[in-house]
């Protein structure tokens, strides 16, 4: 323990005495101080330059000293920078430093001064540094000139992203200065009354030309300014690569990257330079340079590539061996020979490189979509056989090479076509017929597919058909059809026989496609099947035959609603017993018929199957056209018989009949549906799609109903557009038609009946009376022509009373009894007791009648009362009466009495005109038992005969004739 | 863009199509008439503003506010329409040749600030268009009188010197060469100016009228008639 204290006071005196003198030492002048110090300014490059020695160096010290450097700004008590510079300095050396200002070096005064020490780096203690220099100046605002504003830095090139500061320098005091960068103000702070700086941050690219920095006054035109060249940053050459073609001149090629975007003398320049041989050469374009090699002096090379611009410099380097970069031209003189059917032999030249080069070639053969590639070793021609060509086929070969002992590259390529010969057709056409009868005459319709270019091994020119008929009698014919057809359609001499179809080209014929024709159609009797499309086409399959086949056919029309249907068809080998039939032409919507054909050894076709169906079913776009019959007040019937199933979408499954009716009421058989548009009506279902006819029933007398028809399929029903409407008519009106028509008929036919009854009994009893006039007496008097002689007229006679029989019969005994015992008179010529008494009657003498007018020879008195119309009679009061006075309406204007009720005896005939004519008498007769009897006129001798007294008579006549019409 | 490219390449065809009757291959037009109205048309083409001055100021981005302000002639860098006029019609065809010249110079140094080959372009037609107009210029002095006694530069008045010292500076350099540029298109349509104003008072210099100046042998239309019909009397253009 005393040990350790003694060597403990021991250590801090040392210590001690050490510390005391080095401050001795400090205390006097270091003898290496720096001497000579001058400043000098750059203001290209804003830098400070310093230049300095150090004396009482001896002739061969060397120290390595470190020079401490003070920089000011504005004033020296302003140190801006502090910089430790350490070098070796040798004896009589001028030393030099350099620092660049971020402020412009005219933007203010700077003053620099420098103190030096012994570097100890590798003594322990503190540096003893020399005394401070005195401070230099560096003061460029004295040489500006006289110009009143000044910005700076002039010209400045900095990199984009970097930071500047601009300032300007005001000699005229003015305060109101404004500085603006490319059109925008710029606000900064004032360094002295006279100076004021702008920091720019992050300074961005604008244009090629520089970005445009200008101060100006508020007074005056003194605009000042200064323009900042902002540079993209240069970047590093990427892809920096080296080759030969020919070992004599070495391409090195780089990508630059993006241009710095600077004016082409700031731009920058790519160098390049080999270390082993030392050579340097400045590349004039920015992307490849030319390294001429010297011939067989150098294999290695490593170079060196350097962009450089004024703000930075960036290299790469590449070390190879010269061999290794061999990258061949490309071959050339490419030639075919000997090309024919399927081989060709192909030639070509490549460029030297030395003399023990062997180059690798690769060739490679493009035809029929397909690529074949080979290898080829070269010196200086190269061959190959191209075989197991494509006739007629255009192939387009093309070779490339490249260093065989060290690949580095291949070679371009070098193209050429070629052509091969064409050659027999290797296939027989595929060939199918359809048959049909035509006047007793076959007429066989042959298509055949164009054969695939693999097969046809050239143009096909013609077809050749030849038709062996098989009983050996007809013989032959033989047909060239022309390409490009694909079908012809051939009538027969008869229907069993044997068809041959050959494909030929400008070399050969291909083989033959064999077909027989038979008259049988084949089993036609096969039931069709249904078959569901898919995405991949219509599945298909059938049984095997048991018989041998040689394969098996299907059949279909890819058009089957047009015709004609563009047959196709399938040919299968005879192990398979189903196939997918897919075609692009398959629509949705349309049905498709497939048979299927064994193909028998004899090449006779049977119909193996029928199958139909849809590559997508599609639900009915049309409804049934329906006609409506039997409408009743409880039923119609509706009937579409018309509607095709086979044309429809998709396989009708039946039909849907929908009927609204206001009660809404759904009788069995029908259900309620609701239909898209909220209606609600009953609808029947009909299984069968062959049942076209439906009878609507239970339906309500004289109501509206409508009806719609539409199919249903297994993808929806028809459309529910137009309901038809009907109403049903009244429950009795068929009832009352029913009885009244036959009715109405029953009373025509009677009233017919009777009529021509009552004809029959007018010509059997009453036949109508003569006209005198008409009479052959009167051709007789005037043969004798005696003017005198005429039948009497009417006129010539003074009727005075006219006398009316009345015979009482049956019931009419009580009339007759009470009034009718004496004979009416009717008075025609007034007298003096005419009211009060019958007065005088006229008799009417028809002397034309050899009897006188009947047997009472008596003339009626019918008594006429003055006023009262007939009706008023008492003879028509009663309701018997009544018709017979309606009877009366038909008697002629004679005044007849009905002959029920009285007997008129005509006792003189008048010769009326009214009376002459038979035909105009009313066509209700008297009955027979009421008749009046005529008796036979006769004319007479005119002196037999009174002649007529006056010709009133005919007045009064006439007024008679008025009265019974007015009865009418 | 496209119409503003048809506005600058169509006043060059025309020019060109002017050029084709000017004595470019040696010979000049004899009548002097034509030849004063296609001086008087590529001076018309040559002051606009958009063969020169307007692509420069988008090239080197003087078209800001508070900076194109700026770019407005130097007086006395081109000679006044006044100090044109004062001029004899020899002195003025010899002042403008010597103009001309260093308009030409001056073109030349500002290709090395256009670095967009595009403007370049520009530059170098409206190079040929002076070339070609000198060229007129030179047959025009030919038809006048003494054309063979070749005389020193006329005075053409203050600013005879056209060609400032340019400035080591780059934005004071962009700035003359902009207002060179304003002054040479201003100065072009002076020049328009006054040989308007040669066709239709031809007697107002009856010393040196081009009608007076016809060498013997030539036949002359006289000028005032022809440039009657191209421009009516007391029409001056601006």
């Amino acid at each position: 323990m005393a040990l350790f204290s003694v060597s403990k006071t021991a250590f801090l005196l040392a210590f001690l005495s050490l510390r005391t003198y080095q401050s001795e030492v400090l205390s006097e002048p270091l003898p290496w101080a720096p001497e000579s110090l001058k400043v000098s300014v750059n203001t290209t490059s804003q830098c400070l330059h310093l230049q300095w020695t150090v004396h009482n160096l001896a002739h061969h010290q060397e120290f390595r000293m470190v020079f401490q450097i003070e920089i000011s700004r504005i004033k020296t008590s302003n140190v801006i920078w502090v910089e430790n510079y350490t070098t070796t300095v040798k004896w009589n050396q001028v030393l030099h430093w350099s620092w660049e200002s971020k402020l412009p070096l005219e933007c203010a005064k700077h003053f620099i001064r420098m103190r030096s020490a012994v570097d100890a780096a590798k003594t322990p203690g503190p540096r003893v540094w020399s005394s401070w220099s005195s401070w230099e100046e560096a003061d460029v605002q004295n040489s500006l000139g006289q110009d009143p504003l000044f910005v700076f830095p002039k010209d400045k090139l900095v990199e984009e992203g970097s930071n500047v500061t601009i300032c300007y320098v005001s000699k005229s005091h003015q305060n109101n200065i404004s500085c603006y960068l490319e059109g925008v103000r710029m606000q900064g702070e004032q360094l002295d009354p006279n100076v004021s700086v702008f920091n720019l941050n992050h300074v961005a690219f604008i244009r090629e030309t520089g970005t445009n920095i200008y101060c100006k006054p508020g007074q005056g035109d003194g605009i000042k300014g200064t323009v900042l060249f902002v540079s993209k940053v240069l970047q590093e050459p990427k892809d920096f690569s080296c080759e030969t073609q020919d070992l004599m001149t070495l391409n090195c090629t780089w990508d630059p990257g993006s241009d710095t975007g600077l004016l082409k003398q700031l731009s920058q320049s790519y160098t390049l330079f080999e270390s082993f041989s030392g050579k340097k050469i400045l590349c004039k374009h920015k992307s490849w340079c030319l390294w001429q090699v010297a011939p067989e002096s150098q294999d290695m090379y490593n170079f060196t590539l350097t962009a450089e611009n004024y703000l930075r410099k960036r290299s790469v380097h590449l070390l190879f061996h010269l061999t290794h970069r061999v990258h061949p031209m490309a071959p050339f003189n490419v030639l075919f020979k000997n090309v024919n059917a399927t081989s060709a032999t192909m030639t070509w030249k490549v460029h030297a490189i030395g003399k023990y080069y062997t180059l690798l070639c690769q060739v490679e053969l493009y035809g029929e979509g397909k690529v074949t590639q080979h290898n080829v070793s070269v010196k200086v021609d190269g061959v190959h056989l191209f075989s197991g060509l494509e006739p007629d086929t255009e192939y387009l070969a093309q070779v490339r090479c490249a260093n065989g002992n060290h690949f580095w590259k291949w070679s371009e390529w070098t193209h050429q076509n070629f052509t091969t010969v064409e050659a027999a057709p290797s296939e027989a056409p595929d060939v199918w017929r359809n048959v049909k009868i035509v006047q007793g005459r076959c007429v066989v319709t042959l298509f055949w597919k164009p054969l695939s270019k693999l097969q046809a091994h050239g143009k096909i020119l013609f077809y050749n058909i030849v038709i062996e008929y098989l009983d050996r009698t007809s013989g032959s014919e033989v047909l060239s059809i022309p390409a490009p057809a694909s079908g012809t359609e051939l009538p027969l001499n008869q229907c069993s026989s044997q068809i041959r179809i050959t494909a030929s080209n400008s070399v050969g014929t291909s083989p033959a496609s064999v077909l027989v024709v038979s008259r049988e159609p084949g089993n036609e009797e096969v039931e069709e099947e249904r078959v569901k499309g898919t995405e991949d086409g219509f599945p298909l399959s059938w049984n095997p035959q048991p018989r041998h086949v040689t394969g098996y056919l299907v059949e279909w029309c890819e058009q089957p609603r047009d015709p004609p249907c563009d047959l196709q068809w399938k040919n299968l080998g005879p192990n398979v017993t189903s196939t997918v039939v897919s075609s692009d032409a398959f629509r949705p919507g349309v049905r498709y018929n497939f048979r299927i054909y064994g193909i028998s050894t004899e090449r006779v076709p049977c119909l193996l199957a029928r199958k139909t169906g849809y590559s997508q079913e599609l639900a009915p776009s049309d409804n049934p056209q329906v006609v409506m019959t039997n409408l009743t007040s409880h039923s119609f019937t509706l009937s579409w018989k018309n509607y095709s199933t086979e044309s429809q979408p998709s396989f009708i499954q039946g039909y849907h009949v929908y009927l609204k009716s206001k009660a809404g009421r759904c009788h069995s058989g029908s259900e309620k549906a609701v239909l898209s548009d909220d209606a609600v009506c009953c609808k029947y279902k009909i299984d069968n799609p062959e049942q076209k006819t439906f009878v609507v029933e239970n339906l309500q007398p004289e109501s509206f109903y409508e009806f719609l028809v539409t199919p249903y399929t297994s993808v929806g029903e028809g459309p529910h557009d137009a309901f038809a409407k009907v109403t049903t008519p009244d429950e009795y009106s068929p009832t009352l038609i029913r009885i009244l028509l036959p009715t109405v008929f029953c009373i025509l036919l009677i009233m017919i009946t009777c009529y021509l009854k009552s004809q029959w009994m007018k010509e059997k009893c009453y036949p109508d009376i003569p006209d005198p006039y008409k009479s052959s007496v009167l051709s007789l008097i005037k043969s004798k022509e005696n003017p005198h002689l005429t039948i009497m007229n009417i006129k010539d006679c003074v009727p005075d009373s006219i006398e009316v029989l009345n015979k009482q019969e049956g019931t009419r005994k009580s009339f007759t009894e009470t009034e009718s015992t004496k004979p009416t008179y009717l008075y025609l010529l007034p007298t003096e007791k005419r009211y009060s008494s019958p007065g005088p009657c006229i008799c009417f003498e028809n002397f034309t009648y050899n009897q006188a007018a009947s047997d009472s020879a008596s003339c009626g008195h019918v008594p006429a009362p003055p006023k009262a119309p007939p009706s008023q009679l008492g003879l028509l009061t009663s309701p018997e009466n009544l018709l017979k006075a309606l009877e009366k309406n038909y008697m002629n204007s004679l005044g007849e009495i009905p002959a029920g009720e009285t007997s008129l005896n005509y006792v003189s005939q008048l010769a009326s005109p009214m009376s002459g004519d038979m035909s105009n008498l009313p066509k209700n007769p008297p009955e027979p038992a009421l008749c009046s009897e005529y008796k036979m006129q006769m004319a007479i001798p005119l002196g037999l005969a009174s002649p007529p007294s006056s010709g009133s008579s005919s007045l009064s006549s006439i007024t008679l004739l008025d009265e019974g019409e007015r009865y009418h | 863009m496209r119409a503003q490219l048809m506005w600058r390449t169509l006043p060059s065809l025309v020019l060109g199509l002017l050029f084709l009757s000017t004595p470019v291959m040696g010979s000049c037009l004899d009548k002097d008439q034509e030849l004063l109205r296609q001086l008087q048309k590529q001076a018309d083409i040559m002051q606009r503003t958009s063969m020169l001055l307007h692509p420069y100021i988008q090239s080197q981005g003087l078209d800001k506010d508070g900076l194109k302000e700026h770019c407005r002639e130097r007086p006395g860098t081109f000679p006044s329409k006044e100090a044109l006029q004062r001029l004899s019609r020899q002195e003025l065809l010899r002042a403008l040749d010597t103009m001309l010249d260093h308009v030409l110079h001056r073109l030349m140094a500002l290709q090395r600030d256009i670095p967009k080959a595009q403007d370049l372009e520009t530059v170098n037609r409206a190079k040929q268009n002076i070339r070609g107009f000198k060229n007129n210029i030179h047959c025009m002095a030919q038809l006048l009188p003494g054309s063979s006694e070749r005389t020193e530069p006329a005075p053409i008045g203050p600013g005879t010197s056209p060609s400032p010292t340019p400035t080591p500076d780059t934005f004071q350099r962009r700035l003359e060469g902009c207002r060179f540029l304003h002054g040479y298109h201003r100065f072009m349509h002076s020049v328009g100016q006054v040989f308007r104003e040669w066709a239709e008072s031809p007697s107002r210099s009856r010393r040196h009228s081009p009608r007076r100046g016809l060498r013997k042998g030539a036949r002359r239309v006289p000028l005032s008639r022809g440039n009657k019909r191209l421009l009516p009397r007391g029409q001056l253009p601006r």
